[in-house]
């Protein structure tokens, strides 16, 4: 017995040494991802979109010839936690560039620490504006700002859904609030009076008083920032309180699990979103397909983020012909990836331009695409 | 007027769902004076194990909430007797230590069990509206509410009335008198700690059904659940049902009137108003003990 567990040691060590061995032919790319904590769920779609990006990849023999290993950070979209795992990225593993962190306070802090390092930082998720107006040389953002939605959709909400008298409601954070500013004045600039502007703080379980207020208020429609969770258990509260109002929000509202949550209270509600599963490219389709495949349920916004963030970053490595700081950079600056919301770009101040976004409705318990649009490049 | 009522409407539902919620807390306080910081999670594997046995077990939910109690009353018991008993007598701080740990641990379990998405309980009841004048409600918040009342009532008699009651009020007043007396305190904390489990799971399991329950709710929960103990005093029934009560009209009224986004500052205000005057909060049972 004792035989067979030295022998067993011994196969571990072995394992471990050739593993380490072959740890050093890989090209090392960290992610720093929200996996405990009260935005875990949304982090953890991001970290199945970036594994399905690189498995793709690896099967097609990677980057620069080698494979790419992803080391994946749980920074729990903390700025403390986060800036630890970017130095600890850094420092240990010696990534060559990054991808995260999520929240936009998170990354917000987590720049400087990468920028002192010049290291290339790729984020799929944070939307807050300003993070891409502090000339960052290394920091690059996948992703929609709130103010490029609103300018987006605005103008399509308010001629589809003839509304007169808006209520905006968002999540208490840089994110929620942003949206609501920016739509709000989007809005306002159509014509659209504001009927009332309330916010609630993540993880908010009841919103009747909320509502009451919103019933109050003589809105004919409501604007609502909010991830799963607050999102859909607001739009079952609004049924459960009797309101007949068009909901439109923004968020990650056109998945599956919002729909199976939300349940019939989520019949006829619009969502403004940067993607959705039933985008019609073959891009996409080609991604739903693999994505449904690995975990058993269509991707969402954020496991497009994963995907798209993970997917410019090695390709600007490919084009870099290297690992170094400086060259993934400025391929950065060079991408023009096609991925399954269309194609991006960035501005030379890091900002992704050209995908597409959609307006979708909920019908039937799918989320039917309405309308889609590219955003524009940002003047 | 109307915008009145319905507000006070909220704020008592909101406020019955915090005190159920608290229960548990104060009870294993002040009958065991451990400061439990895994009440949350308790919470938190209530609701999920009602959302394992309504929607995959597929059974109803009375059936659903019989099992729950049962598991998370043995789970209570065994804590107890595993990893609380070790702690007993070193004092007020390890039990905090241990619990914070636990709290930790169970998270963590549950994360890899049943990942980050949150899920609902199927309820005993539908959530159509229900319209009294200016006041609207559903079916399943009055069912609720009435739940909760039930589950206060039942642990008061439990404690008040029964053999077993009698039993963790004596070990609680003095454990050594109540040994000698022939008391085996061992088996009344172990009661007494799954008791209070089981009140946290079965709010859980409740409010999962009106919400939604995911791994990571046990913070908020933990955190509400603190400031009606410490508002209504630690070990107090009545205060639990009081500080439940003016926590959550006092949100309603802070929501209704003044800004949704700043409601969580009720709770803290509430606290150190508290702490400042009243530090043994509104229905102190300090005096009781020996």
């Amino acid at each position: 017995m004792q035989k067979l567990g030295l022998i067993k040691a011994m196969t571990a060590a072995g394992l471990l040494i050739s593993a380490s061995a072959f740890a050093q032919d890989t090209i090392k790319i960290g992610l720093i991802q929200p996996l405990t904590g009260s935005v875990a769920y949304n982090g953890q779609a991001d970290v199945a979109g970036a594994k399905q990006a690189v498995d793709e990849r690896n099967a097609k023999g990677g980057v620069l010839g080698k494979k790419v290993e992803l080391v994946i950070e749980d920074g729990q979209c903390k700025p403390a936690n986060s800036v630890n795992a970017a130095e600890k990225l850094i420092q240990r593993d010696k990534v060559v560039a990054m991808v995260g962190a999520f929240c936009s306070s998170a990354t917000a802090a987590v720049i400087p620490v990468t920028e002192k390092y010049q290291m290339p930082l790729v984020t799929g998720v944070s939307s807050e504006a300003s993070l891409t107006q502090k000339g960052y040389k290394h920091f690059f953002r996948a992703t929609e700002t709130d103010a490029l939605l609103a300018h987006t959709f605005a103008k399509i909400i308010y001629n589809n859904l003839h509304l007169k008298k808006i209520a905006y409601i968002g999540v208490n954070d840089d994110w929620g609030r942003g949206g609501v500013a920016e739509f709000s004045k989007q809005m306002g600039a159509l014509g659209a009076s504001n009927a009332m502007t309330e916010y609630f703080d993540h993880g908010t379980t009841d919103f009747y008083t909320l509502l009451t207020k919103l019933k109050a208020s003589g809105a004919d429609g409501v604007f609502v920032a909010a991830e799963t969770q607050d999102g859909s258990i607001l739009v079952k509260q609004i049924k459960e309180l009797g309101l007949n109002i068009k909901v439109f929000g923004v968020g990650s509202w056109a998945t599956s699990d919002f729909i199976s949550l939300a349940g019939p209270a989520a019949e006829g509600i619009y969502a403004a979103v940067p993607y959705s599963a039933t985008m019609k490219t073959p891009k996409n389709e080609a991604f739903v397909k693999t994505y449904f495949a690995r975990n058993k349920e269509n991707p969402g916004k954020y496991g497009a983020a994963g995907y798209n963030s993970l997917n410019i970053m090695m390709e600007a490595i490919e084009r870099a012909k290297s690992t170094d700081a400086a060259k993934i950079t400025s391929a950065l600056q060079k991408t023009d990836y096609e991925g399954p919301n269309g194609h991006f770009r960035f501005m030379p101040n890091g900002q992704a331009w050209g995908f597409n976004a959609v307006l979708v409705q909920i019908r039937n318990k799918v989320p039917e695409v309405v309308m889609m649009a590219p955003i524009d490049q940002p003047q | 007027m109307d915008l009145f009522l319905q507000f006070l409407a909220n704020g008592l539902v909101q406020g019955m769902f915090y005190a159920l919620s608290a229960l548990g807390l104060t009870l294993i306080f002040g009958l065991m004076r451990v400061v439990n910081f895994a009440h949350g999670e308790f919470y938190m594997m209530g609701g999920l194990l009602g959302w394992y046995v309504t929607s995959r077990l597929g059974l109803d939910f009375f059936t659903g909430l019989v099992l729950v109690t049962l598991v998370m009353a043995a789970f209570g018991w065994l804590v107890d007797r595993l990893l609380i008993e070790r702690v007993r007598h070193l004092g007020e701080e390890p039990g905090i230590l241990l619990t914070i740990g636990l709290s930790i641990f169970l998270v963590n379990t549950a994360m890899l069990i049943v990942g980050t998405a949150p899920e609902k309980v199927a309820g005993p009841v539908g959530n159509a509206p229900l319209i009294f004048g200016p006041i609207v409600l559903t079916k399943l918040r009055l069912f609720a509410v009435g739940c909760c009342a039930a589950a206060i009532v039942a642990a008061h008699l439990l404690i008040r009335k029964t053999r077993l009651g009698r039993a963790m009020r004596a070990t609680f007043q003095d454990p050594m008198a109540a040994r000698l007396a022939g008391i085996n305190t061992a088996r009344v904390y172990a009661s007494t700690f799954a008791l209070g489990t089981t009140l946290a799971a079965i709010s859980g399991m409740l409010l999962g059904s009106i919400y939604v329950v995911q791994v990571s709710v046990g913070g908020v929960v933990s955190l509400k659940a603190f400031v009606v103990v410490i508002l209504g005093g630690m070990g107090s029934f009545a205060g639990a049902i009081v500080g439940g009560l003016v926590l959550g009209i006092a949100e309603a009224m802070w929501g209704g009137y003044l800004s949704t986004g700043l409601v969580d500052i009720v709770g803290f205000v509430i606290v150190i108003l508290t702490l400042i005057f009243r530090p043994y909060g509104l229905f102190s049972t300090r005096a009781e003990r020996a």
